[in-house]
């Protein structure tokens, strides 16, 4: 397992705040929703790629792009071919949509995964005196993502070694089983990992409330205000541009 | 064994929630937040699928939330895993987060008319918290026009009027049924699966 998996050690051109992208996190949320507009989404994607960009993941943010930049390319020659069966366009119109609608999301979450420490993440919310309670789980929320992907890569390569396929006839002819054979293992592996993580903040002495002092220097910095600033305005924009759809003026 | 003992009285004891409690939370909130974006993830391309989506995620998910409740046993569980929830799906419309908080907040008083104690109650805490599926429709119930919008952006005019055709006066009241259906048979299959693989490893 590379190292980097759960945030790196190298630096970037920028070094985010947290906070900052939490709040990216947020955003993507709301403003994939309410954007109503494709261009919006892509322009919001690419300005996601950058910031990676930035932060110290160039490679991340270049394999993300390309797919980004196939699926924009269908999307705009599929109006065109009018021979084409429409089944195909029906189904190239919903996986590209799916793809769309979800890359925003997974761009910030890989934003925070992969450029963030576990203890930087809750130094940083310290810093706004938020109470621990508020701040483990979403600490933790965001560690165990990459967890559970890994999990389900192993329960996958379990079965696959198994012989037990995971097609779609299959999930559709046996639903349950499905279910067992995938929950049950990666819920046993994944409860072993929180008994872990559990008995690691034991030992850091997280239990005891007290305001708990960092080796990182956690800082709002210009880089973090500037982006702030950006997404506080596309919000403003995006509310601005939806009214307007909804009221059915065309861009 | 002796050990074990100890563990057990001690979670039962202890009401005050604790690192650990919130690690398990986290944690668990983690993986249903993944499993039921999955689900939607592939019921989001079929408009009749992405309908019925509440009845979907609630036999998927209905172990998971099961296990985190069963593992924590105090206050506060059900009500981070919903707010992670509403956090991750419903934040763009203020309503239906606010309202999934609440649902999650229902559950975790289920729980607590239970004292933590009772089976029954937690297995019942679920077919509230299921509810929280419906929460990211309410803005095609309330905000009609905006998702028409939407759909027929990202989608297809095709797509949306397939969802326009489900999305008439008693769309609500079906999803709330699906919901709870869902959560039912969830639940059958939760109890199976936690008697015959985790209460055998006394993980709960």
């Amino acid at each position: 397992m590379n190292l980097t998996f759960y945030g790196g050690q190298e630096r970037g051109l920028i070094n985010l705040d947290p906070r900052t992208k939490f709040l990216i996190f947020l955003a993507s949320g709301i403003l994939t929703l309410s954007s109503y507009s494709d261009t919006g989404v892509a322009v919001y994607s690419l300005f996601l790629c950058v910031v990676i960009a930035l932060c110290g993941k160039p490679l991340t943010a270049i394999k993300s792009a390309l797919p980004l930049g196939v699926v924009l390319y269908l999307r705009a020659v599929l109006p065109l071919s009018k021979g084409a069966p429409s089944l195909i366009v029906l189904l190239i119109t919903a996986l590209s949509t799916v793809f769309m609608f979800g890359f925003p999301m997974v761009m910030s979450l890989l934003l925070i995964v992969k450029t963030t420490r576990i203890s930087q993440f809750l130094s940083a919310f310290q810093a706004m005196h938020l109470p621990v309670k508020v701040i483990i789980p979403i600490a933790v929320f965001f560690r165990f993502l990459p967890t559970v992907a890994d999990e389900w890569n192993g329960v996958r390569k379990a079965m696959a070694f198994r012989g037990i396929r995971l097609s779609p006839v299959q999930i559709i002819c046996h639903p349950w089983k499905t279910i067992e054979y995938v929950l049950i293992p990666m819920l046993f592996s994944s409860i072993a990992v929180m008994e872990e993580l559990a008995a690691s903040t034991m030992a850091r002495g997280m239990d005891v409330d007290i305001r708990r002092s960092s080796y990182d220097r956690i800082k709002l910095g210009v880089a973090d205000y500037c982006l702030i600033l950006i997404i506080i305005g596309m919000m403003i924009g995006v509310m601005i541009l939806g009214h307007m759809v909804k009221g059915g003026i065309a861009i | 064994m002796a050990r074990r003992e100890i563990a057990t009285t001690y979670i039962h004891e202890d009401k005050k929630l604790r690192t650990k409690d919130l690690i398990f939370a986290g944690a668990f909130g983690a993986i249903y937040i993944v499993l039921m974006l999955m689900v939607v993830m592939v019921g989001g391309t079929i408009p009749i699928l992405y309908i019925i989506t509440p009845l979907l995620v609630g036999i998927v998910c209905a172990t998971i939330y099961e296990l985190c409740v069963l593992k924590v046993h105090k206050f506060g569980a059900a009500l981070i895993l919903g707010t992670l929830f509403a956090v991750t799906t419903s934040s763009a419309y203020l309503p239906g987060m606010l309202l999934a908080i609440l649902v999650a907040f229902l559950a975790e008083l289920v729980m607590l008319a239970g004292k933590y104690q009772s089976k029954k109650m937690f297995l019942l805490s679920y077919v509230v918290f299921n509810l929280n599926m419906v929460c990211p429709f309410t803005n095609l119930y309330f905000n009609r026009d905006s998702f028409m919008a939407m759909a027929t952006e990202y989608y297809s005019k095709e797509y949306a009027d397939g969802v326009a055709a489900f999305a008439t006066g008693w769309l609500p009241f079906l999803q709330i049924g699906l919901a709870v259906a869902g959560a039912a048979i969830g639940l059958v299959i939760a109890s199976k699966l936690i008697k015959k693989h985790f209460e055998k490893a006394g993980i709960v």
